[in-house]
């Protein structure tokens, strides 16, 4: 054992110092590597930016209530009979006057004008009942007010006025049942934009006559079982209760499953060219190599140890590159606002995600150095010697 | 023409390394036929889809349902060549996870032509649904999911309630339908005369209406004429050609162009680094061997294009391999996006890439072959 280590040792030693006269082939491996490493990680930046904006906000006090059978929030509906219940629900916490903090929500989708190319896209207006601020109190005015309740008046957020045109303050908008002004502009996390108004106004204006959801601010973290339980004793109110991170898990399941399928389906396929790449060297370093191999057989040296010395400089060669590529897709892509799939938020090339570049350079790295230094192993001594 | 033989031998002198370098470029050609074939073949499928074909629906997302007595005020506009009509509701089969889109058609000749890359009916499906008042048409698919035959009788669930108050419907398989429009629901084609008889509430309304019109450079037009018809009423409309549509939806994919372009490029840097040292490589080994050539008589320039030409092969080989592996995946991207395909332009792109990466990556091993002294490279120095 203490023979291989020494082996070992004396035989990495030679490899490295031999970079200097093979640095084309070497380079070949640093290269194929930065380039599989930095495309997979700012691919995979963009799911970590997605998500981080979209969870960012969420909180385990806040609960969200759905009917039953609804698939998502969109295909709820909560009828305005069982308001009174869902005040009177235990743990919810209360607001300053006394008063339950739950807001009824409905979401309609409407359009409006990209300010890019001036094309039409969805937006979700969201209508609330009043209570927003003690629901939200994240929610940072930048401009302007609030709505008030009655009015045609909304409020959006900072990302729907870079992203679309008409949501300034001031800007009227004309919407189902006339004009309709923006009254205020808003900072809260989140990959999409949105516009919010007064829950009971777009009812009205929108022909609709149920809510999507209740959203409930509880007392504790705990409270969520007391809600659970009372909703499932009264299977009548037909309503289940969620967590607001489920939601908005629930929401990012679908961009992030596409963006992660893309990035891994395309980070494979660069990892896979950087293998056969650093192979291709390490294959053509071993055998210019032969005759040097061949001595170090002839004084004794083993086949495990030449092994593990080729694995072990490849993957000595593997990290640097990982490291570079990780660091050139954070100089492009960190914070970059990218717009996928309807969503807009900044990119995030994270340390986790600079570990996973990393784990998967040991791999290419290992991975190519195997066959070449089993080759190096078992040049044959006598042949070897003989060569010119 | 009879320097083939002596080319071929340079390239298979190592082979071991030959077929590594032909997996390499393979796969790289494969990535960007893959990502750059998306790209194009998306515009290319929504550029194909019809400008003539307009969709009339309420204006937000879900909004109330528009009276069926638009369908004849539509109809009436000059240069309206066809209308018709769909409404539908979502309900479940078994289990709530199991979700079905019925789709109610009247009996109308446009969903024999309409939109053969979205949704198709046979002459002969639609008959037998006209003659079945409670009939439904099943795609392929769902029949095999849920093991529906025709002849079956299949109960859904749904909120969509009927008069007698139960969300109960239950349907009779006449038929089969082809639906290539991607969705997690499985879809089935019913009769919309039967769904408005039988539904409890919003009776007398469709989703939407189809409107063909009879110049499709028209198409921006008539959607305005079709929604200054309803302004200001209780059901306002917002009209639009598929092909808007479709931009709209490619717009909302977002801008990656940048993403594509990068990635395009780390894929030719890492390539033409790795061939370039592989070919400088293979060119010190084999010192000896063009100087041989030389002093049999070829001269620099000859030695160049030998070299060049190798390079030329092997390049164009493998990039012809990975550009048809891409081409492979389309068919089964064409079930997500559908019209799409491979579009020419990328082979061609590819191939024209594929001589550039040879050029480049020959021309240094090639120049130092020609310059070779014959003399010190037999002697070894």
């Amino acid at each position: 054992m203490m023979s291989f280590a020494k082996q070992f040792w004396a035989l990495l030693r030679m490899n490295l110092a031999g970079i200097p006269a093979r640095l084309g082939l070497v380079c070949t491996i640093v290269v194929g590597v930065t380039c599989a490493v930095g495309v997979l990680v700012s691919m995979l930046a963009l799911g970590v930016g997605a998500r981080r904006e979209a969870m960012g906000n969420a909180s385990p006090n806040r609960a969200i209530l759905t009917s039953v059978d609804a698939p998502s929030p969109m295909q709820s509906s909560i009828g305005k009979d069982t308001v009174p219940q869902i005040l009177n629900l235990p743990g919810i916490r209360r607001n300053a006057q006394g008063k339950p903090i739950v807001v009824f929500q409905v979401t309609v989708f409407v359009q409006a004008r990209s300010k890019i190319d001036r094309g039409q896209l969805g937006f979700p207006l969201i209508g609330m009942t009043p209570g927003l601020t003690d629901y939200e109190p994240e929610l940072h005015m930048t401009a302007g007010r609030l709505f008030n309740p009655g009015l045609h008046e909304l409020i959006a957020s900072n990302k729907c006025v870079r992203q679309y045109e008409d949501f300034g303050v001031g800007a009227r908008r004309h919407l189902r049942g006339g004009d309709w002004t923006v009254v205020g502009n808003f900072d809260l996390a989140s990959t999409v934009c949105l516009v919010f108004g007064d829950g009971e106004t777009i009812l009205s204006a929108f022909g609709r006559n149920t809510y999507n959801q209740a959203n409930l601010m509880l007392q504790s973290p705990a409270a969520f079982a007391q809600v659970a339980n009372t909703l499932e004793a009264n299977p009548t109110l037909h309503l289940k209760v969620q967590h607001e991170a489920e939601i908005f898990e629930q929401n990012m399941r679908q961009i992030n499953g596409i963006l992660n399928f893309v990035s891994y389906f395309v980070g494979t396929i660069m990892a896979l060219a950087a293998t056969i790449g650093a192979a291709n060297s390490l294959y053509a370093i071993v055998d210019s190599r032969r005759r040097e191999l061949a001595t170090l057989r002839a004084v004794g040296f083993n086949g495990a140890p030449i092994i593990a010395s080729i694995v072990a400089e490849s993957i000595l060669l593997a990290v640097p590159g990982a490291l570079v590529g990780a660091f050139v897709a954070w100089l492009l892509f960190n914070g970059l606002l990218a717009s996928p799939l309807g969503a807009s938020f900044h990119m995030a090339v994270t340390p986790s995600l600079v570990l996973l570049g990393l784990c998967w350079a040991l791999g290419i790295g290992a991975i190519a150095a195997l066959l070449p230094a089993v080759r190096a192993a078992r040049v044959p001594v006598t042949v070897a010697l003989r060569a010119t | 023409m009879k320097y083939f033989p002596l080319i071929w031998s340079g390239i298979w002198r190592k082979p071991g390394r030959t077929v590594l370098i032909l997996l390499q470029v393979t796969v790289a050609f494969a990535l960007f036929g893959v990502l750059q074939g998306m790209k194009m073949g998306v515009d290319h499928a929504v550029a194909e889809t019809r400008a003539d074909l307009l969709f009339v629906g309420p204006p937000d997302f879900g909004g109330a349902p528009l009276p069926l007595a638009y369908l004849d005020r539509i109809r009436s506009l000059p240069g309206m060549k066809d209308v018709s009509f769909a409404d539908g509701f979502l309900g479940t089969y078994q289990k709530p996870s199991q979700a079905v889109f019925a789709l109610a058609i009247p009996q109308a000749d446009m969903w024999l032509t309409a939109m053969p890359s979205l949704f198709q009916i046979l002459p002969k499906d639609l008959e037998a649904l006209g003659k079945t008042r409670d009939g439904a048409l099943i795609t392929p698919d769902i029949g095999k999911k849920y093991g529906w035959h025709v002849g079956d009788r299949i109960p859904l669930t749904s909120n969509t309630l009927k008069t007698d108050g139960s969300g109960t419907w239950t349907f009779q398989i006449v038929g089969t339908v082809t639906d290539h429009e991607p969705g997690e629901a499985g879809l089935i084609a019913i009769n919309y005369a039967y769904l408005d008889e039988a539904r409890a509430f919003n009776k007398g309304t469709v989703r939407n209406f189809y409107a063909i019109i009879s110049d499709p450079q028209r198409a921006a037009q008539m959607s305005d004429t079709i929604d200054r018809m309803f302004a200001n009423s209780s059901h306002e409309t917002k009209t639009a050609s598929f092909r808007e549509n479709a931009q709209q939806q490619m717009r909302s994919i977002g801008d990656l162009n940048f993403l594509i372009r990068s990635i395009i490029s780390a894929v030719l840097v890492a390539l033409l680094f790795s061939i370039t040292t592989m070919m400088m490589q293979t060119m010190r080994e084999r010192t000896a061997e063009f100087a041989v050539l030389k002093t049999l008589g070829f001269n620099g320039r000859a030695i160049f294009l030998l070299v060049v030409t190798e390079g030329l092969v092997v390049c164009v080989l493998a990039a012809l391999m990975g550009l048809a592996l891409a081409t492979g995946v389309f068919p089964y991207a064409a079930k997500f996006i559908p019209g799409l395909s491979m579009p020419l332009a990328v082979i061609g792109l590819g191939l024209i890439g594929a001589v550039v990466v040879a050029l480049i990556t020959a021309s240094l091993p090639a120049s130092r072959a020609a310059r070779l002294h014959v003399v010190d490279a037999l002697a070894g120095r």
